[in-house]
């Protein structure tokens, strides 16, 4: 029971911790990827999302689902490391380095006919400048609204609507090639 | 691609992607880390907390105690019965019948005498502070020097381990006699060591004059007092040398540092003629107010004063020397 574990890490229980990063471990981390753009830097802010949901955890009170309430953290705990670190130049990794390629080892089983497509999208999407792959995935994966991605990442509401625009025209141009 | 394939691809995207590496062991190492430094801080906290109520201890009372000696004297404007607290920046007042006794926090306390007025400035551990606007106090003080301060319109007592009584005027007109240790009577203009057994008048704006001791003629204290405070300074200065005792050596020493650097030559040789200067002290040093020459000459003066002080109506004590006759 979902619930139970909740109870029970919240009682400061670390066996059930350890089965909520488990279960939840996943969805953070494909969050922390196309977020960052980086495996390494996916890697870290995953584990800071699950110290920090160590910390936090007491403070939740079931008013909405855990998965969202996590999920919610896990923005944050990103949007601020990139606003602490200050990391806005681009990253651009080499398409011909297998392993640098976002998605290429870790997505999950595929019908063949669109796995292709996820790659080169994972990969697209990871080779985006930081202001407009964070509003794209934020948008267009995560669902969020333009008014609460402004809060977000602290940017106006229309910036969210012109990077949303730019990440889609230099995607579709990325895949095009 | 159009947008519509894009979005369609998007949304094909998977929702979880799992980590290359189990990211487990290090979430556990930093829980446990944070869960030790929880711990570690709990005893140190506890350690933190005992020290502040300690210190808050240490510092309070913020408030000071009052006892009625005579009368019915006024805190505030309310009668103190019996006993009180004087808190910052509360008046006692005593009419011409009545007394008071304060608590100088832990250090010492104050008596209040009849027709007087003071404040409560700050109570601190480390700065205790009363502001006596008019009439007199009786103080004594147990504690390292600088701790307690009383400020008068003319200037402020500097409590450096002593006992003393300071009357004032409402206009500033007052004098500091000092019974025990020593205290220092400053304004920004000038500043007076006061030992025990020796006074000091008081006036604005000058502030202290210049101290004598107990026993000195009345016509050696006058012309202190016009020498300090009044017109006609050059004839007062040669009657003030003319008149003093090597007991008076103190009041030359404060002297030597007021007159006009001409002068200055005069008052040192009458000085060094009545008590003479210590080895190391020189006649250029002190005539140039160099401070390793006052401070030198200042041991000896005080120490031979103390021992008069001390040794009085035990011992006779040569007041040239220090030693016993």
């Amino acid at each position: 029971m979902p619930d139970d574990l909740v109870a029970r890490a919240q009682a400061g229980d670390q066996t059930a911790f350890r089965e909520l990063y488990r279960q939840h471990a996943g969805r953070v981390y494909a969050l922390c990827l196309r977020l960052t753009g980086e495996p390494r830097d996916a890697e870290e802010r995953t584990q800071d999302v699950f110290v920090r949901l160590w910390d936090k955890l007491r403070s939740f009170r079931g008013e909405s689902a855990f998965s969202s309430w996590l999920h919610r953290l896990a923005v944050n705990v990103v949007l601020n490391e990139r606003r602490t670190t200050g990391r806005r130049e681009r990253r651009v990794m080499p398409a011909e380095d297998p392993d640098n390629v976002v998605g290429a080892q870790h997505a999950a089983p595929l019908p063949s006919s669109t796995q292709g497509l996820s790659i080169d999208l994972e990969r697209a999407i990871a080779e985006l400048p930081d202001g407009a792959r964070e509003v794209f995935v934020l948008y267009d994966i995560e669902g969020y609204g333009h008014g609460e991605i402004a809060q977000l990442v602290g940017i106006a509401e229309g910036t969210s609507k012109a990077q949303l625009f730019r990440a889609r025209r230099l995607l579709r141009e990325k895949l095009e090639r | 691609m159009n947008e519509q394939e894009l979005l369609d691809a998007v949304g094909r995207l998977p929702k979880s992607l799992e980590p290359p590496r189990d990211l487990w062991p290090g979430i556990s190492t930093r829980i446990n880390a944070r869960l030790w430094r929880r711990w570690y801080w709990v005893p140190l906290a506890a350690a933190a907390a005992l020290a502040l109520v300690l210190i808050g201890r240490s510092i309070k009372p913020t408030a000071w105690d009052v006892t009625a000696l005579a009368g019915r004297p006024l805190i505030g404007t309310k009668r103190l019965s019996a006993s009180g607290r004087l808190r910052v920046g509360d008046w006692l007042q005593t009419d011409d019948s009545s007394r008071a006794l304060v608590a100088v926090g832990r250090i010492g306390q104050v008596e209040v005498q009849p027709d007087t007025r003071v404040q409560l400035v700050v109570a601190r551990a480390n700065e205790h502070r009363l502001a006596l606007a008019r009439g007199t106090i009786a103080a004594k003080v147990d504690a390292v020097p600088r701790l307690f301060f009383v400020d008068t319109p003319a200037g402020t007592a500097i409590d450096l381990g002593c006992a003393y009584t300071l009357a004032t005027d409402s206009l500033g007109k007052g004098l500091l006699h000092v019974t025990g240790g020593e205290v220092e009577f400053q304004t920004r203009q000038r500043s007076a060591r006061v030992p025990l057994g020796a006074l000091v008048q008081i006036r604005p704006p000058l502030g202290p004059g210049t101290p004598y001791v107990e026993d000195a003629p009345a016509p050696f204290v006058r012309a202190l007092i016009a020498f300090d405070f009044e017109k006609g300074r050059a004839r007062a200065m040669r009657t003030t040398l003319a008149l003093a005792r090597p007991q008076d050596a103190l009041s030359l020493w404060h002297l030597l540092q007021r007159v006009a650097p001409p002068l200055r030559g005069v008052v040192y040789d009458r000085l060094a003629a009545l008590v003479p200067p210590p080895p190391g002290v020189t006649r250029g040093g002190a005539i140039a107010l160099h401070s390793r020459d006052l401070e030198g000459y200042w041991t000896k003066i005080h120490s031979i004063h103390f021992r008069r002080m001390v040794l009085r109506g035990v011992r006779e004590i040569n007041p040239r020397t220090g030693l016993a006759r």
